[in-house]
């Protein structure tokens, strides 16, 4: 079953006079369940195709698929509201708010989700998906006060406490030391599984490959295998 | 709207730097507000304190009442045909006490009517302020132009012209002091203005403006509580579009997770109204018990209706500043704050 098609998917940057084609066609399926890697070598495209698989830039060309709907036809609005009930994002760094506890962080995703649940069930399952990423003791600390561990696994539940249907993660472990790296990766996979999201990882980090279902490489903007 | 909040905890010092200066421009703003109202009223209760109607003065006078002097015949029939019209003089004077100490006063003296003090001849009603001065009822006043006595017939509040306080005295008196027989002016109360010949017609606040001086204060000081309006708009623009520049990494990522843009504008408006409401209280507060203590002397005036009008467009211009500086937030692509903060 595929819950997410990037069908021929280009894109060219314009600087100044020089147009650059960075995609020149890219077609990937995601399965649901799954964890896709997208590797390959600085400057490939990777960044470029997730992003706007994300809904985070438009494609200059091609189809992108979700839930039968085809998602460069769609408007701003459209698409932001895709970004919040149904996407979930993981980036280098966490992003976290500087000025929300973490407990608050989630609660801030599911306001902005309108997960239209009742107070009480919204705390509990912040309190779960705190247990989950094994972050329930820290609930009430401010993001200054974690380490980049701590800090990305809170990012993790905050891409995930809405429930989203595909989860976008954009090097999720560059900030991490190997031990703390494969923590997440393995937090990924899990939560990949029991959830059934549909995972679209970008990494540099060899070690992290054995976490993918499915591993996709990126040259030069195509997809080389 | 949590989110605003929090972060108001969270940088406390920020948005109490900014509280603060609201704060003082608006006490500012209501102080010089109320010296405005106060000047206004010692320069011209007398007038102020009239209801709406039209001013009638002489043609020829140059739209100045001093050089006014309304023929007889026109106050005649004027006077028939309003029954609530007046004829009035002012003019400016002093009076000695039994101590022969001079107090400047504006004799005002009028026709029959509701809208001044009637007094017989001989007689005289003083602003109260003369009796700060010392001056009691049955005092004897005197004047060098006048060959008979005054006697003091009581006070009035709030009775002042021209900055000196009112004197209010029979017409054949004032007749004899300034050796005129016609009178200055006809003020008749009411919406319809009846058009009279040899004679110019006022509203009230025209007739408030030919007073010398009135003009030329109230202007420089509305001027001034006008500018300090529109600098606290200002600090409001510069303060968030500061704050937001800042955070244009964060308001990218609220983005980025599907944040409406409106919610973030939300969010300004927000603490906007935290800062102004608060800031405004305190000066309300303040200016009010100012007001208590503020000098004898000083003619200070602030009505409650004048400080919620000010504090009403002080939250109309602030919501207009932290709108303006708003709308680079609308300009702010996810992607680009996801980039930087990684760069
Ligand atoms: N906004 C942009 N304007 C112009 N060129 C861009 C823009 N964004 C990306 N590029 C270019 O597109 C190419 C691919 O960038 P992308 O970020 O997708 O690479 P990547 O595969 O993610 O690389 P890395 O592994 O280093 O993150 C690069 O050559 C980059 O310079
Ligand atoms: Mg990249």
């Amino acid at each position: 079953m595929s819950a997410f098609t990037i069908d021929e998917v280009k894109k060219t940057f314009t600087n100044g006079e020089i147009e650059e084609e960075i995609l020149k066609g890219v077609n990937l399926t995601l399965k649901e369940g799954e964890i896709t890697a997208l590797v390959g070598p600085s400057g490939s495209g990777k960044s470029t195709i997730l992003t706007i698989a994300a809904g985070l830039q438009s494609a200059s060309g091609g189809e992108i698929i979700f839930e039968g709907k085809d998602m460069t036809k769609m408007s701003q609005e459209e698409i932001r509201h895709i970004r919040a009930t149904d996407f979930g994002f993981v980036f280098q760094s966490s992003h976290l708010v500087p000025f929300l506890t973490v407990e608050e962080q989630l609660q801030l995703m599911l306001d902005v989700s309108e997960t239209k649940t009742s107070k009480k069930e919204q705390s509990k399952a912040i309190e779960e998906i705190l247990k989950l990423v094994d972050m329930e003791h820290r609930k009430d600390a401010y993001p200054s006060s974690l380490s980049g561990g701590e800090r990305q696994r809170v990012a993790i539940a905050r891409a995930i406490i809405h429930r989203p249907k595909i989860l976008f993660a954009d090097e999720p472990t560059a900030s991490l030391d190997t031990k703390r790296s494969k923590d997440v990766m393995e937090l990924l996979q899990e939560l990949t599984r029991t959830l059934h999201l549909t995972t679209l990882m970008v990494t540099h980090d060899e070690e992290m490959l054995p976490y993918a279902d499915r591993i996709i490489t990126m040259r030069d903007g195509y997809i080389v295998e | 709207m949590k989110i605003a909040w929090k972060e108001m905890k969270k940088s406390k010092a920020k948005f109490l730097i900014l509280g603060s200066i609201i704060f003082l421009v608006s006490f500012l703003t209501f102080i010089i507000s109320g010296l405005a109202n106060g000047l206004s009223q010692d320069n011209a209760a007398l007038i102020k304190d009239l209801p709406a109607g039209q001013f009638y003065l002489d043609e020829d006078a140059n739209q100045t009442y001093n050089l006014s002097k309304i023929d007889e015949d026109v106050q005649k029939k004027t006077l028939a045909d309003n029954p609530d019209a007046t004829a009035f003089s002012i003019q400016m004077g002093f009076v000695n006490d039994a101590e022969d100490k001079q107090h400047s006063v504006a004799f005002v003296t009028s026709t029959d009517s509701d809208l001044f003090q009637n007094v017989r001849e001989g007689e005289i009603i003083l602003d109260r302020t003369l009796e700060d001065e010392g001056i009691k009822v049955g005092d004897v006043l005197t004047n060098n132009q006048f060959s008979g006595e005054f006697v003091v017939k009581g006070f009035v509040d709030q009775q002042k012209y021209s900055h000196a306080p009112v004197a209010f005295i029979q017409m054949k008196n004032y007749q004899e002091i300034y050796r005129v027989m016609e009178m200055q002016a006809i003020f008749i109360p009411g919406k319809d203005a009846p058009t009279i010949s040899g004679v110019e017609s006022f509203s009230n606040k025209e007739f408030l403006n030919a007073i010398p001086s009135y003009s030329a204060e109230q202007m420089s000081l509305n001027m001034i509580v006008w500018f300090l309006v529109i600098i606290s708009g200002m600090l409001f623009a510069i303060f968030f579009y500061m704050m937001n520049v800042q955070k244009i990494g964060l308001y990218g990522i609220l983005k980025a997770i599907g944040m409406k843009t409106l919610s973030l504008f939300r969010m300004i408006w927000y603490q906007m109204i935290v800062i102004t409401v608060v800031a405004l209280a305190l000066s309300i507060a303040l200016s009010q018990g100012f007001s208590i203590v503020a000098p004898e002397g000083m003619p200070f005036h602030l009505t409650l209706d004048t400080v919620f009008m000010l504090s009403g467009v002080f939250l109309v211009v602030g919501f207009i500043g932290a709108t303006i500086s708003g709308f680079q937030i609308k300009k702010i692509e996810p992607l680009q704050a996801i980039q930087q903060g990684e760069m």
